[in-house]
């Protein structure tokens, strides 16, 4: 199954996007971002089903809880940025 | 030991948050500071006091900063609105922890309303100020000396008309009256996490209603790279590790109110004291009651206020003497020479409290 990334710009959004979406049924995993994917240096994000991406994006617009980016994370480290 | 001074720190806490406390030293780490599970329960520690408060105060978690008391809040909330020179609207009741921050700043302070349990002076006298112009307001909600529960709603309406940014001091109010950020639209509402919240000393909370100046800069565990504090709520007004433990603490305290209902331990604290003012004023005291009195009420005894302390104290009674860090309060109602005794009740106001106190009290009547 294909994941993907939703990032955050600090662990409070984070953690309120990972009860929003359990709550909501979407499996997910808070994780510290990779440093390649945050120029400004420690944020958090959640990995999920690449399946999941639009529904999530959608319950966190819903709850008011912003994110920065979203990536899909492809075969043998290759990463494309996703717009949701 | 009758504990009658909650208006300086809730004493006998719920039982819940003396777990808390502990739970978060077994198992939490530095939130926001790793990706491991210990740093994690703490951040979400941190976020479900937040989400706490945010319900509590009608306002998003993000607008809760966490300070180390109500007076560094308030000293952010004031550094962030007034420069120096700028005319700053008080009212007669504030506390040091606002009149300080301000005489520091070289603000020009005009006090407005210094009647006590009066609305209608203290209504009259907030619009005239304002009418003859403010930069910035900041108010006390309820007196720490004599217990008046200013009409915050319509002093914070007014500002709004004249389009002043104001602060609120919830240092007595948090936990015992209705506090709505939303309503009230306020830039900044700071408020003490260990008194009407029943959390430690240590903690308190600054609602934002915009990003404040951060009194010390440092680590946030966000944009590291950036030599800027963060842009945003709350990691921009947070520098520095939290005082997890503490937060856990205050957010057990706060689950607690929001299953005891506020309202109901207000109407205890006013029973009591009513039954506090009937009795002291049978003893012959000075007693300073009226309309609109929270759960604190102010005496002046036929003798020094500190030694009137002191024998109570002997007679195991909790209760504070002197100035209370608040002599415009005592300026205003006349008492800045004497001082006075508070007596202040807590969530767990009862009866056999003030029978206690005034049997106590009558060891004070003899003298003159």
């Amino acid at each position: 199954m294909k994941n993907c990334i939703i990032t955050f710009r600090s662990v409070t959004p984070a953690q309120r996007a990972e009860d929003v979406l359990r709550r909501a049924g979407v499996e997910c995993t808070i994780q510290r971002t990779p440093r390649w994917m945050e120029e400004k240096g420690c944020g958090y994000s959640l990995r999920m089903p690449c399946g999941d991406m639009l529904v999530a994006a959608s319950l966190l617009r819903n709850a008011g809880v912003s994110f920065r980016s979203a990536y899909s994370l492809g075969e043998e480290g290759r990463v494309e940025e996703l717009r949701l | 030991m009758t504990y009658l001074d909650h208006g300086a720190t809730s004493f006998h806490k719920p039982e819940s948050v003396y777990r808390a406390v502990r739970c978060a030293l077994e198992n939490c780490g530095n939130p926001g500071r790793g990706g491991y599970p210990a740093t994690l329960a703490a951040a979400k520690t941190v976020l479900r006091c937040r989400e706490r408060a945010g319900e509590l105060f009608s306002c998003s978690p993000e607008q809760v900063v966490m300070t180390s008391s109500c007076t560094y809040g308030l000293n952010m909330a004031i550094r962030t609105l007034v420069k120096p020179g700028d005319r700053v609207l008080i009212t007669g009741f504030e506390h040091n922890a606002v009149t300080r921050p301000l005489y520091a700043l070289g603000a020009k302070v005009i006090v407005a309303g210094r009647k006590l349990f009066d609305w209608e002076d203290t209504l009259e006298d907030w619009k005239r100020a304002l009418k003859q112009g403010v930069d910035a307001a900041v108010f006390t909600h309820v007196s720490n000396v004599f217990g008046y529960i200013l009409p915050v709603e319509e002093m914070a309406r007014l500002c709004k008309l004249h389009r002043v940014p104001f602060v609120i001091d919830a240092a007595q109010s948090a936990g015992i009256l209705p506090v709505n950020m939303g309503e009230l639209g306020a830039d900044f509402i700071a408020m003490p996490g260990h008194k009407g919240l029943l959390g430690p000393m240590g903690t308190g909370l600054l609602l934002c209603g915009g990003l404040p100046v951060s009194l010390v800069q440092g680590g946030t565990g966000s944009m590291s790279r950036e030599q800027q504090m963060p842009d945003f709520l709350p990691d921009g007004a947070e520098a520095g590790t939290l005082n997890v433990p503490g937060i856990a603490g205050l957010s057990a305290g706060i689950a607690y109110l929001q299953q005891a209902e506020i309202p109901q331990i207000l109407a205890k604290q006013q029973h009591q004291v009513q039954r506090c003012v009937q009795g002291l004023k049978k003893l012959g005291m000075r007693v300073f009651s009226g309309d609109h009195q929270s759960g604190t009420v102010s005496f002046v005894p036929n003798m020094d206020c500190e030694d009137a302390a002191k024998i109570l104290a002997q007679q195991g009674i909790a209760v504070r003497a002197g100035l209370h860090c608040a002599p415009l309060a005592h300026q205003s109602a006349g008492t800045l020479e004497t001082g006075t005794v508070r007596v202040s009740f807590g969530h767990d106001a009862a009866a056999w409290q003030t029978g206690n106190l005034l049997l106590a009290a009558e060891k004070l009547t003899g003298y003159s």
